[in-house]
């Protein structure tokens, strides 16, 4: 009986919040407030908050053509593997006190599985035979080299902070975090973690493929690239992977550098995420969005490697030295 | 239910492609200050897809000229069903200035059916909004006949 108990609040866990039901949910809104918020920054009056959901369920209409010169099965089956490695992500992120799967994955295990979407839309592309999608693929390779450095350099700063206070070394577990900052305070008020969250805040819109990192997907030169031979519901899957994404590195920037805020009942926990969701949103997507135009592909190489790298590098050295 | 939303969600968001068949470019710059700040044809949805595969509404400006006739063609036989077809401009309809010349092969109702026509040389950005929410209508009760 209580395994039968059991399995069915995983299954709920799974299905359900964090799952697929709140990712989707969630991830929509979080596109929508987005794109609404691009719109206002440019003083126009912009789609409405659920525009995101309209598109999707219109694509879930369209026909679905699968080109002659594409490979079938990898074809219709990347756009899926992406979704289902975010939502996997959604279900080890802490939100706030609650771990739905506690103890199982660390940092290191979300470093990676963030990989899969990505590689998800390049075998997609690959597998979609277009010229288009073999430029686009390129570039998104570029970009996720481009991002992964400044990335790791940030969780190893909130991994040292962490560990350092616990007297392990370096502390990778999420749950451990999280329970660090119910006890310490959150991260972000700490000196030495500033520059780390401010590099983590420029990480995301590159991470998520937004303006001004989407060159990979640049509709007005590559014909959106990746995408460009996808159509009807397999594009949905995409735009709603992209939406999740958002939601997904949101939710792990709060996680990092904003725990210990919460109340303890999970409803107003899962409330409160999604407006600290919508806040990081608007600060490091919208407000690059509406203020900057596309860079050049080698450009985001200097700019990741350079500019964001530092401030995060600087954020270890201080944590190492116990700041 | 779920085909009533779909229907629904299709008139509210019908996404644009545009194809250029040999037009001045007036049409050209007119279709893109619908979407400046100013007109802003995003609040009912409207967006630039940079490939006939994402795209619902083809929009085409300009006299079909010889040359351009099979990839106009061909990337029309590219959108997805539904799909609604505009032409936009005088052109497209009648060949207006370009009208007899011997590199025009238009105008466009003569190789696909046509959806809507939004006349003028260029027509007014209003003009061009109210021609294309007409298309999001009409893609609307496309869809509702389908299956
Ligand atoms: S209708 Fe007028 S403005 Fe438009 S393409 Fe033709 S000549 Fe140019």
């Amino acid at each position: 009986m209580t395994v039968i108990l059991e399995a069915l609040r995983y299954l709920g866990y799974v299905l359900v919040f964090p799952g697929f039901l709140f990712c989707f949910l969630a991830g929509m809104l979080l596109c929508g407030i987005d794109r609404k918020l691009v719109a206002k920054m440019q003083k126009r009056v912009g789609p409405p908050i659920l525009q995101p959901f309209y598109d999707f369920f219109k694509l879930c209409g369209k026909e679905t053509i699968v080109p002659a010169a594409a490979e079938r099965i990898s074809f219709m089956l990347a756009p899926l593997l992406g979704l289902a490695a975010l939502v996997v992500i959604q279900l080890f992120i802490p939100v706030f006190s609650f771990t739905a799967f506690y103890g199982m994955a660390d940092i290191i295990v979300i470093l990676y599985l963030l990989l899969i979407p990505a590689i998800s839309i390049i075998m997609g592309g690959a597998a979609s035979g277009s010229p288009y999608a073999g430029v686009g693929l390129s570039r998104e390779m570029v970009t996720i080299i481009s991002c992964e450095l400044p990335l790791v350099l940030v969780l190893l700063a909130v991994a040292k902070t962490v560990g350092s206070a616990m007297g392990t070394g370096l502390c990778f577990s999420l749950s451990d975090i999280a329970e660090y900052q119910e006890i310490n305070g959150s991260l972000i008020t700490r000196i030495s973690m500033l520059p780390a969250a401010a590099a983590m805040l420029l990480v995301i819109p590159g991470e998520t493929g937004s303006h001004p990192f989407d060159t990979a997907e640049a509709e007005t030169e590559i014909c959106e690239g990746l995408l460009a031979e996808y159509s009807g519901a397999a594009l949905g899957v995409f735009k709603l992977s992209h939406a999740v994404k958002m939601l997904t590195l949101s939710s792990l920037f709060a996680a990092l550098f904003l725990g210990g805020l919460g109340t303890g009942i999970l409803v107003l926990d899962a409330l409160l995420l999604f407006l600290l969701c919508a806040g990081i949103t608007a600060v490091s997507i919208s407000l690059v969005h509406a203020v900057t135009a596309r860079l050049k592909i080698e450009q985001i190489f200097k700019f990741y490697w350079t500019v964001v790298s530092l401030p995060a590098l600087l954020s270890l050295v201080l944590a190492w030295y116990g700041l | 239910m779920f085909k009533k939303l779909i229907e629904e969600s299709t008139g509210r968001s019908p996404w644009l492609f545009h194809i250029n068949a040999g037009s001045c470019n007036g049409c050209d710059i007119e279709l893109v200050s619908v979407l400046t700040p100013r007109y802003d044809a995003e609040r009912l949805g409207f967006k630039l897809a940079g490939s006939p595969r994402h795209a619902d509404i083809v929009v085409v400006t300009g006299p079909v000229t010889k040359q351009s006739l099979p990839r106009v063609l061909r990337t029309i036989s590219q959108v997805p069903e539904p799909r609604c077809i505009v032409t936009m401009g005088s052109c497209p309809q009648s060949g207006n200035v370009f009208r007899g010349s011997y590199s025009v092969a238009g105008p466009l109702s003569k190789y696909v059916p046509v959806d809507v026509d939004v006349a003028g040389c260029a027509p007014k950005p209003e003009a061009v909004i109210d021609g294309l929410a007409l298309a999001a209508k009409i893609l609307k009760e496309k869809r509702g006949r389908m299956k």
